[in-house]
Parts: structure tokens; C-alpha cells; sequence
């Protein structure tokens, strides 16, 4: 049984460029990430690898946001990027994780947005 | 194989997999295999495999229903490498032939910034040039003049050209052009606009060979009701999924037959490298650089504005009545972005040069350049634009090339400047002070530029 599964593994990804095995040799090979990278928090890991099947998570780390518009973004992935969708416990889970770790920034001092609601 | 604490089986991964894969699929990661006989794994599922695996899986969905990673069946998976500590400041490209200074922006897809005291040659080198990518970057094609593109929709005859014929068969030309993209500035805003975060980097001007876009448009003969046109390309969607175009946008007919839109080939007297899109691409310029598509494979003359992905939305858009900065955009309340807005930098010394003390002058390079208008000046200021001095202005090449620039200042003692640079292009208008007509995804960022120095 084992011998057959390898078989067939081995004719599946010589068909699929997965990751986990260099098929053909690229030119430019990102940089491996690694969850533990980005800011702590509770569901940091689900978010990373829910997040990382077409990108990097460096994209999302860079961008700081209420979690409304964390959630308006999973749906714009969800739409028009192919993103499989998550059921409510998986959007509740990430969306704690991305609105805690990665807020909206709010400028402290100087000239403050009066009109500003998030 | 033996019993758990709980009374139930445990079976090998082999046994599970090899009696009914698709089952075990859905039993240990909730995969369901769609009709392509993909496995589209739910985010939580994708997460346990990633975890199992001890690595992001790219190209999930590619993936067939059914496969255990390769990780996973060879046994135990691997490790993850110990974490990195979180690096701060720039991470920077190591990409064959590419300046190893340039700063990456992001790694999946690849998108790197050349910083402004990279910008100071008059035609920007390949090796310095930005790279931008919306999906995977296809394999280098092997035979360049074999590539093909078509031109159809709303024309009279569909034109099929490979690169050997488009050559031999239209005049070739050669212009200085910027390639500046859409998102260029927006670091900038304030809050944040969602993002690749450019600050002045996503722009070049290199020479490109080609030919008009508009002989090739007019020998397919544009029918009256060919008002827009639709690119599309052969790079794939980062889903890996072959039917997405990972971009597709397009512009009114009357930009693709301006002289200075062109099918492009070569690149500073270079075949058009892979990563710029060659070995042929779509050259608009003074427009955002996602109209200009690399890796050309179809030109479609559409009878109304194309609405392919990146052009919908607030995507390439600029608000019509100004909103409220961070507040939530109404897609109806946006235009399509066209003319790029006036843009200078100061290209030599770079932002924190250090000067000897009593250094007393400073001389100044860098370039300027506003969409589809010319450079009318371009001013310097030492001391936060309190006073203002003019610079000399060279003459440009051609249309949409840049203007170099350069002045000669005094600074008074030793100490902290800053120094800023403002262009004000030919209908007057000048760069703001800072980040104008907040967007959410934070197009038309053209702040003036600054450096600061350091004398003694």
C-alpha cells in the first residue's frame, strides 16, 4: 500500500509545483516566513497559514486596519482572489488575531483628522 | 497501528489515504476536491496542513484532491528553521542582474523600489529598475521572436503577430520614457492606504524599442465602435488558478493610438527582460504602469470601458468628491486614474548623506516628470520651504521623458537640513505638501520630496 501511494505521489507533483519539493529551479525563491516573525497574539498561526496559500504574510503585517476593513478585505480575497471562504469560527478567530495585532494606526499627538471614525 | 486513549482506530497515513483519498482528504483536513479534481482546502484546513507541514504551502490550490505532502508522507514533518527575529529596515533584492540595494516591498508576489540616490543616472539602468508583479513570473520564453499576441474584438480584421513579424513589419522606434506605477507615493497618506508601500521608487526611465501601438491598431482597422482596450498577459494568478487573469486593465482608445503608446521589445538597446515583462509588452507612458502589460498575449478593443481585474472598484481610481481621510469609500464616488501627477526627486546626495564640517555648498541632481504634461520648474528649499530657490532644467528627450535637474545651494552653517524638492508641471500645478485626496487604496500620493543631511 505504501509503495503504491508514493507512485502516485511522486506523478501528482511532478504535475503541481508544491512548495515542500523544488520542482523546476526559479531564478528568485522567496524568503522562507515563519509565523513567529510577526507581532504575537492569540490565532497568529492560523492567520499566517490561512493567509500565505497565494502571498506573503508580509503584505498583510504592513498594512494596519479597524476590523472592519480587515474584514471588508477577506471578503475582497474571497471574491475576486480565488480565497476559499472561512466559516464563521475561522473569520472570528482571524479577524481577533488582525484587528489586535495589526490596528489602525492612530497618530497620537499633532494635527489630529477631526472628521476621523473608524 | 493501535487504539487510542479513546477507543478508536488510529490508522497509518498510507492506510487512510490509500483506501479512499478524497475521504481522507475531508476526515483529516476538511478538504473538499472540487470538479478540477483540486483539493480547495477551507482556511482551517489549510492551516493544519501548513502547521503539519511546518511551512506556508504557496500554490495550495493548485494542489490535487487527495495528495499528502510530499513533508507528510516521507514521515515525520520537517522543522521549521528557528524564527528569525523581526527584522527592521529595508530588506533588500537579490534577484540575478538586479542591483543588490534595491528594497524589497514584498517578496509573493515580487514588488521592489528603487530608492531615489539609485535614480541618478540620466537613463536608468536595467539592473536598477523597479520590479512590480501582480502574480507568479513565467518562465523566460525561450525563442523571443516566436512569441505571440493577437489584437480582435472590435476591429476589422484580427490581427495574430508573432514578435518577428511585428518587427519586420512596422517601424520600429526608440524613446526615453518614465514607467512609473499607479501606486507609486503611497507610503505617504495619512492613515495608511491599503497597499504595496512605495515611497518614490516605483518609477524608471529607460529607453524602449518598439513600435507604435497605433500602426498596428489601425492595420486590424478599429471599428467606430471600438472605444476601450483590454489587455491580457501570461502570467499566472498567485491561486495558481490559469483561468484568473491576475490583471487586466485597459485604456480609451484614444491613448492606445497616441504615437507614444507602443508595443515594446527592448529595453536600453537589451531584449526586454523576462522580469519587465518580455519578451513583449504594452508601453503607455505618463499613465500607471498596470496599463502597460508585461508578457503581452492579447490586445481586445472592447465597445465599452474594460472592466477586467484592476480596473473596478476603487482599484486605479481617484475619488471623484473627496472623502474623509480612513473613512469608508462609496465605489461610485471614483474615476479612473490616467495622467500620473507631477512627481520630483532629488537624486544626489541620498536621504542622510554626511558632510564634512564648513562644507558650505551643496550641489544637487535628480529628475522630475508629470504624467502627460511637461515639467514647467522645479525649486529647492533648504530650510523647510520658508525661502525657494529655482533649479536648471534640462531639456527632455522626447515626449514622457523625464527632466533632469540640478542646483547649486549655500547652507549657512553646520548642522541638521532637510532639503525639499517641488516640481510644478505645464498647467501650473505643483506638488503638495503632503499626500493629497486620500484614497483607500492610495493612488496619487506625490508629496515633495526630502532628503535630509548632515554637515560636521
Amino acid at each position: 500500500m505504501r509503495g503504491v501511494v508514493s507512485v502516485i505521489i511522486g506523478i501528482l507533483l511532478s504535475a503541481a509545483a508544491v512548495h515542500v519539493i523544488s520542482a523546476q529551479p526559479k531564478p528568485f525563491t522567496p524568503r522562507e516566513e515563519n509565523p513567529e516573525e510577526f507581532a504575537a497574539g492569540s490565532g497568529r498561526d492560523e492567520t499566517f497559514y490561512t493567509c500565505t496559500a497565494c502571498h506573503n504574510f508580509k503584505l498583510v503585517a504592513q498594512q494596519g486596519m479597524s476590523r472592519r476593513q480587515w474584514d471588508e478585505t477577506i471578503t475582497l480575497m474571497n471574491e475576486k482572489h480565488n480565497m476559499p471562504k472561512l466559516d464563521d469560527k475561522e473569520r472570528e478567530v482571524v479577524l481577533n488575531y488582525l484587528e489586535t495585532a495589526y490596528p489602525a494606526r492612530v497618530q497620537e499627538r499633532g494635527w489630529q483628522n477631526p472628521f476621523l471614525n473608524r | 497501528m493501535g487504539d487510542d486513549m479513546t477507543g478508536r482506530k488510529e490508522r497509518s497515513i498510507e492506510e487512510l489515504y490509500g483506501a479512499d483519498a478524497e475521504r481522507a482528504d475531508a476526515l483529516v483536513f476538511g478538504r473538499r476536491s472540487g470538479p478540477s479534481r483540486r483539493g480547495f482546502l477551507n482556511g482551517a484546513g489549510l492551516a493544519a496542513m501548513g502547521a503539519a507541514v511546518g511551512g506556508a504551502i504557496p500554490f495550495a490550490a493548485n494542489m490535487p484532491g487527495g495528495l499528502i505532502p510530499a513533508a507528510m508522507a516521507q514521515g515525520a514533518a520537517p522543522t521549521a528553521p528557528p524564527a528569525a527575529p523581526a527584522k527592521k529596515g529595508p530588506i533588500y533584492l537579490n534577484f540575478p542582474g538586479k542591483n543588490d540595494k534595491l528594497v524589497v516591498i514584498g517578496e509573493r508576489p515580487l514588488v521592489a523600489e528603487t530608492p531615489e540616490h539609485l535614480l541618478d543616472d540620466d537613463t536608468t539602468p536595467i539592473e536598477k529598475f523597479f520590479i512590480r508583479n501582480n502574480g507568479q513570473i513565467p518562465e523566460a520564453a525561450k525563442e523571443p521572436d516566436k512569441w505571440k499576441f493577437t489584437v480582435e474584438g472590435e476591429v476589422n480584421k484580427k490581427l495574430e503577430l508573432t514578435l518577428g513579424e511585428l518587427k519586420s513589419r512596422f517601424k520600429p522606434q526608440t524613446r526615453r520614457f518614465v514607467l512609473e506605477c499607479g501606486g507609486n507615493g503611497r507610503s505617504f497618506f495619512s492613515p495608511p492606504a491599503s497597499g504595496n508601500q512605495w515611497t518614490n521608487g516605483g518609477a524608471g526611465c529607460a529607453e524602449w524599442t518598439g513600435v507604435r501601438l497605433a500602426d498596428v491598431l489601425k492595420t486590424a482597422g478599429v471599428k467606430p465602435s471600438g472605444i476601450y482596450t483590454a489587455h491580457y498577459a501570461a502570467d499566472l494568478h498567485l491561486s495558481g488558478d490559469a483561468s484568473k487573469p491576475t490583471l487586466s486593465r485597459g485604456v480609451r482608445i484614444a491613448k492606445a493610438m497616441d504615437p507614444d503608446s507602443m508595443i515594446v521589445w527592448a529595453m536600453n538597446g537589451q531584449p526586454l527582460p523576462n522580469i519587465h515583462g518580455g519578451p513583449v509588452r504594452l508601453l503607455y507612458p505618463g499613465w500607471p504602469g498596470s496599463a502597460s502589460q508585461k508578457w503581452l498575449t492579447r490586445i481586445v478593443i472592447r465597445d465599452k470601458e474594460h472592466d477586467g481585474p484592476g480596473m473596478t472598484g476603487t482599484s486605479y481610481r481617484l475619488t471623484i468628491n473627496p472623502m474623509v481621510p480612513g473613512s469608508k469609500a462609496d465605489p461610485k464616488n471614483f474615476k479612473i486614474l490616467e495622467s500620473m501627477p507631477v512627481r520630483s526627486i532629488i537624486t544626489n546626495p541620498g536621504n542622510g548623506a554626511k558632510l564634512a564640517a564648513g562644507t558650505r555648498d551643496l550641489k544637487l541632481r535628480g529628475a522630475a516628470w508629470a504624467g502627460d504634461f511637461t515639467v514647467r520648474r522645479v525649486d529647492v528649499s533648504v530650510d523647510y520651504g520658508v525661502t525657494w530657490q529655482p533649479t536648471k532644467m534640462e531639456k527632455a528627450k522626447n515626449r514622457y521623458d523625464w527632466q533632469r535637474w540640478t542646483a547649486s545651494l549655500k547652507l549657512p552653517q553646520d548642522g541638521y537640513y532637510e532639503i525639499w524638492a517641488r516640481a510644478m508641471d505645464s498647467r501650473g500645478f505643483m506638488q503638495p505638501h503632503v499626500a493629497p485626496n486620500w484614497n483607500p487604496s492610495g493612488y496619487g500620493g506625490n508629496p515633495m520630496h526630502r532628503i535630509a543631511v548632515l554637515i560636521g
